[in-house]
């Protein structure tokens, strides 16, 4: 091989490499990520059992239930409708009635959504930012309601 | 004297236009007059900056609530080492501390830089001069921490709570003396771009900014992962939240950069290649800052949102990585490329790494910026977590971790695939031991568990075959083997202990991935639960109060075999009422390399109490092997090699060209 | 002044790093070749030193060697090298500009951004102060500072849960008298502030909380008058109007004849039969009849009176703003107060509620002008 075709054959395999990352990448993607819903979006999506996704909204009030151990039920809700997710674990510190929380799980097939982690993470408005967005755009919730 | 450090803020953002304009123009012209300015300048305005935080500081340590950032961050109850942490503990004071840190390292080049060409010179501090004054207008405009409130409000409104602990006097200093430290590579390449030509002594300049920035890099990220885990209470140490990939993407690059810079430096093959890297390694520290506190993702670390600044960084990302692209562009044309090598070489390895490593950050960047774009376009919302870095970062990693072993022991130019590989024979027995153990030995070990342990294995006895290679071990005698061992240069050690540390990492991270196990469960005052034969008995619920918060602290004792308690464990619900929040404070009890942690859940009506408990395997390996690559960087700094940045002129007149130069 | 200083000095400090540089003598700046060749020099020492320590290959190093002869040769020693400063018109200006950028554009953005005025305050030096000339907040914040550090100071409690009272610090007011109680004990005056505060907290609703801390006050002084007056309010507030007229007819018939509480019963007498009449009671604020009933009142149970009135007419508009009227009684009510940012605060509200270019908005401005109120300071 002449130094020319040495070259050459390196970069070939170079950009087939990022070639395979690439795909590998996207399909990923395609594979991986989860959706965010808020319930009254699942009436117009169809999100299968077993499809993991992202439910956020408010917890409703008045629906944590504490079951056996360390599972707990309670409702998120965009104020449209309203969905029961069972999760076990601790729910975090910032979980608290009517206020905004993002569940990650999926849905089991008698329409509960399985929760296997629960993020109160929020800003100063104690709203996650998906949520926050979501009640925007469906008119229930301005910020900063003092001004 | 609140106002002083106001006014010596604004000052400083004078000199920085001064030194971002005066010291190019000089080098234009030629005029070594304004070349000259731009290090007294540097020094003094890095000056005029540690007055300003040193200011901003002291009205935090003394409650001075005239000031709106310290009133909207402290509280007079708070101890006096979170009074003083607090001050970067906000968007304000973060960013003060990265344009302190800027203009140290500023000054850093202005004072040592003397042996550096003039022009070269001036143009680096130019460079860093732009980037300050574009900080400090930044500050100045859109997060002043130096506004006013007439009349003083009486008490503040506390610091967050999850800020309020020791990692924050850590990990933000760290991370900003990585990320900002790149800026010196950053202007060591603009300037080379602008001038058209890199000096033989760029490289000898560049690479040590690389270790050190990488060193701290490394540190800010270990510390700010073992923060995360200890003080969220989930048991996690790296959650590829978006915030964490900001921080992790130059950390990448940047090991890409120190090892390309080593091409370069020895065989000035790869000049572009590097100066690339080094602009893109800053431009993913800027952009990480950029993602961090325009808001765009919400997280403990977005203290506070707002539109004008998202702008004005959008603006300024623009600015400095479209410039230095567009420039590189223009001009990388005319650089000269370097020294020719097999495949099969120490180069061949370096640029081997260089591609699984790019390729890696590339991944981490499109992950992370992904789900903005969809947003921005379609308008639906997606996340990408753990499940994505998994299927795409880790088959990147897995061969490249394979490899390292591989290129320390490679020659320059052409390099003996098959006389390494002989070498390496014992590591991979080494490796394959400790499969097969693992394998046969411990209950429910997977395939993927027992391989990933013996992957650690590999690297941890590569780093040691290195070591042992290079003093001759087996080919000379002890004594020789010994003197030649001490007498290697230190930046084959700082290799070594750096390939050693990410050995350490992976196999902590393997044990806790693979080994770890948890248990949640509900538990009254008595009972005990037994996990990975550890057993732990419920003492009960004590309340306590802080300084500024009240809690219930959950006893826990660690049972011997005897059934008789050997230690405490205590994890806490904490309330601040001043912020009304609730944190965790986990429990964590370190046996050998492992840890066992608790978690304090709810108590339910009943009296019990939910608790959460994990025991991770070899976990403090995570962040000892990451403390073992900080020692890694800080040994190859001594090397005698690149304490000099370049030769100083003086040697010229002791004549000390090697005595056997050419044969 | 002191700061005048300060800041001249450091602008001195600044400038002079600017200036003194391109004052100097010239250096003539070497080629940029020469610092090429130091470090080639160093890399070949360094090659000797690791092919002395066995590290490479003889074959390697004189390889290597040659590669480093190679690039000295290359040495492109025809660098630009640095002209002597020609003092060129240009150069001149720059060098005038720079110079003066420091003062300039350091006095020009502070003095847009900065406070020269405001000096430290920090919060040992406020607590230290003579408290004569202490605002209320100050001396407030003394006395939590020694009650953190003495929690157990009973008295001290005593004293600051009613001036929490009197700030609208409920909860503050409900955490101090339970402490006062808890360490010294019940008393009437404390057990019907308690129940005080947390009516108050919760909005002015007598809760079944606040009635057990009246009913203790009455236990230990059956002729507590704030306790009572509470009391029947609370029967009102449940809709049981003819129990609470009676136990507000009976107050009247006990209570001696200098009693401050004397006019708030027929205050409060006058306005149940009025709720009688008109279910839908309007957003009101403290009108001259309440005014007139507190005036009788001692000073703070006044002051806590009307500041409780306004607060509930904030509330009030808060849930229903439509209500013009009500807007400028809040506003007016500030203002008598003493409160001009609130005052500033709720007009700024209104205008917000009606829209700035509405009638009611001018309305608002005209109204507040006239009680010497501008929207901005």
């Amino acid at each position: 091989m002449t130094r020319k075709q040495k070259r050459l054959s390196v970069i070939v395999a170079g950009l087939a490499f990022l070639g395979a990352a690439t795909g590998l990448t996207f399909y990923a993607l395609g594979q991986k990520a989860s959706y965010f819903y808020m319930p009254a979006d699942l009436t117009t999506t169809s999100v299968q059992p077993g499809q993991r996704i992202r439910l956020g909204g408010l917890v409703e009030k008045g629906t944590i239930q504490r079951g056996q151990g360390a599972t707990v039920g309670f409702s998120v809700t965009d104020t449209q409708k309203s969905v029961k997710v069972m999760y076990t674990g601790i729910l975090p510190d910032l979980f608290r009635e009517e206020q905004g929380v993002i569940t990650e799980g999926a849905f089991g097939p008698d329409g509960v959504f399985v929760a296997d982690s629960v993020l109160a993470k929020h800003d100063e408005n104690y709203m996650p930012k998906e949520v926050a967005d979501g009640l925007k755009a469906k008119g229930v919730w301005q910020e900063s309601k003092s001004e | 004297m609140v106002e002083t450090g106001h006014f010596a803020l604004v000052l400083a953002f004078a000199l920085a236009l001064v030194q971002a304009l005066v010291p190019l123009f000089g080098a234009r012209t030629g005029n070594s007059r304004m070349m000259a300015v731009g290090g007294p300048v540097a020094v003094i305005g890095f000056a005029l900056t540690v007055l300003s935080f040193a200011t901003l500081a002291t009205a935090y340590a003394s409650s001075d609530f005239s000031v709106a950032n310290v009133w909207e961050n402290s509280h007079s109850l708070q101890p006096l080492i979170y009074k003083i942490t607090g001050t970067w503990g906000n968007h304000e004071g973060s960013m003060l501390l990265w344009v302190l840190i800027l203009t140290f390292f500023g000054a850093l080049v202005a004072v040592f830089g003397g042996n550096l060409p003039a022009t070269l010179r001036a143009n680096v501090l130019a460079v860093q001069g732009a980037i300050g004054a574009t900080f400090f207008l930044f500050i100045l405009t859109t997060s002043n921490p130096f506004i006013r409130m007439n009349p003083a409000p009486i008490e503040g409104r506390d610091l967050n709570p999850i800020l309020q602990d020791l990692g924050l006097a850590i990990h933000p200093p760290l991370l900003y003396l990585g990320y900002v430290g790149f800026s010196i590579c950053f202007s060591f390449s603009v300037a080379a771009l602008i001038e058209g030509r890199i000096d033989a002594s760029w490289a000898r300049w560049v690479r040590p900014w690389a270790l050190v920035a990488w060193m701290f890099l490394t540190g800010g990220i270990a510390m700010g992962s073992y923060w995360a885990y200890y003080e969220l209470g989930w048991g996690g140490f790296w959650f590829w939240d978006p915030v964490e990939n900001a921080s992790f993407m130059p950390w990448l690059a940047g090991t890409a950069l120190l090892h390309s810079a080593i091409v370069m430096e020895k065989r000035s093959a790869l000049k572009i290649w590097t100066l690339l890297l080094a602009i893109l390694t800053f431009s993913l520290s800027l952009l990480g800052t950029f993602l961090v506190r325009s808001g765009v993702l919400t997280s403990v670390h977005a203290f506070a949102t707002d539109p004008t600044r998202g702008v004005f960084i959008l603006s300024m990302l623009t600015l400095f990585i479209g410039g230095s692209l567009a420039l590189f562009a223009l001009r990388a044309s005319r650089l000269t490329a370097g020294g020719l090598f097999h495949p099969i070489s120490r180069e061949g390895a370096l640029i081997l790494n260089n591609l699984f490593l790019t390729t890696a950050t590339a991944t981490v960047l499109i992950g992370t910026l992904y789900p903005l774009a969809l947003e921005a376009i379609t308008g639906d919302k997606i996340s990408v977590g753990a499940p994505f870095f998994n299927l795409t970062f880790g088959p990147l990693m897995v061969p490249l971790l394979v490899v390292v072993p591989f290129g320390p022991l490679l020659a320059w130019k052409r390099g003996d695939l098959l006389a390494v590989a002989q070498r390496l024979m014992a590591a991979f027995a080494a490796a394959l031991l400790a499969v097969l153990v693992t394998a046969l030995f411990i209950d429910g070990a997977s395939a993927f568990a027992a391989l990933g342990v013996g992957l650690a294995f590999w690297l941890i006895c590569g780093a040691l075959t290195d070591l042992a290679v290079k003093s001759g071990f087996g080919t000379v005698a002890p004594d020789v083997m010994l003197s030649r061992l001490v007498g290697l240069p230190r930046s084959v050690f700082g290799t070594a202990l750096a390939h050693f540390g990410l050995g350490l990492t992976t196999l902590g991270i393997v044990g806790t991935l693979c080994f770890g196990t948890e248990k949640i469960l509900s538990i009254r005052v008595g009972e005990t639960v037994e996990l990975s034969g550890q057993t732990l008995r419920f003492e009960g619920l004590y309340p306590s109060q802080g300084p500024n918060y009240s809690e219930d602290r959950g006893r826990f004792a660690l049972l011997g075999a005897d059934g008789s308690s050997t230690s405490e464990i205590t994890s806490a619900k904490r309330l601040y009422p001043v912020r009304q929040m609730t944190t965790t404070e986990s429990g964590i009890k370190t046996i050998g390399f492992s840890q066992l942690y608790l978690s304090l859940g709810d108590q339910a009506t009943d009296g019990s109490v939910v608790v959460r408990l994990w025991w991770k395997p070899l976990v403090t390996l995570i962040w000892g092997g990451g403390l073992v690559m900080m020692a890694g960087a800080a040994m190859s700094l001594m090397d005698r090699r690149l304490r000099v940045g370049a030769p100083s002129r003086r040697r010229k007149a002791t004549g000390a060209v090697p005595a056997a130069s050419l044969p | 002044m002191l700061f005048c200083v300060i800041a001249a000095i450091l602008t001195l400090g600044a400038s002079l790093a600017v200036l003194l540089p391109l004052a100097g003598g010239s250096k003539s700046p070497s080629a940029a070749g020469a610092h090429d060749l130091e470090v080639y020099r160093d890399q070949l020492s360094e090659l000797d030193r690791d092919a002395a320590r066995g590290l490479i290959q003889p074959a390697e190093a004189e390889e290597a060697r040659a590669e480093i002869a190679r690039r000295i040769l290359h040495l492109d020693n025809a660098g630009p090298a640095a002209r002597a400063a020609g003092p060129s018109t240009t150069a001149r200006l720059v060098a005038t500009a720079a110079v003066l950028a420091v003062p300039l554009i350091s006095w020009g953005f502070y003095s847009e951004l900065g406070s020269p005025d405001l000096p430290s305050q920090p919060l040992s030096a406020r607590l230290a102060k003579n408290p004569a000339d202490s605002s209320v907040d100050e001396l407030v914040a003394r006395a939590e500072a020694h009650l953190a550090a003495n929690p157990s100071d009973g008295k001290g409690w005593d004293v600051l849960a009613p001036v929490y009272l009197r700030m609208q610090r409920f909860s503050d007011a409900v955490a101090a008298y339970r402490n006062a109680i808890r360490l010294d004990g019940d008393s009437p005056a404390r057990q019907a502030g308690l129940g005080e505060a947390i009516a108050n907290a919760a909005g002015g609703t007598v809760s079944a909380e606040a009635q057990d801390a009246f009913d203790a006050a009455l236990k230990l002084d059956p002729a507590n008058p704030k306790a009572s007056f509470y009391l029947a309010m609370g029967l009102a507030q449940e809709g049981r109007v003819p129990e609470a007229t009676a136990a507000w007819q009976k107050m009247l018939g006990t209570l001696p004849q200098d009693s401050p509480w004397r006019d708030a019963v027929e205050q409060a007498l006058a306005e149940s039969t009025k709720r009688n009449v008109a279910a839908g009671e309007p957003a009101k604020g403290p009108d001259a009849g309440d005014v007139d009933a507190a005036s009788s009142m001692s000073p703070q149970d006044r002051q806590a009176m009307i500041e409780t009135m306004v607060a509930g007419l904030d509330e009030k508009l808060r849930q229903n703003p439509r209500n013009a009227e009500g807007w400028m009684q809040l506003v007016r009510s500030y203002v008598v107060l003493g409160k001009a940012d609130q005052a500033r605060d709720a007009l700024g509200r209104g205008i917000a509620v009606f829209g700035p270019d509405s009638e009611e908005a001018r309305k608002f401005t005209a109204f507040a002008a006239s009680l010497g109120l501008t929207a901005t300071e």
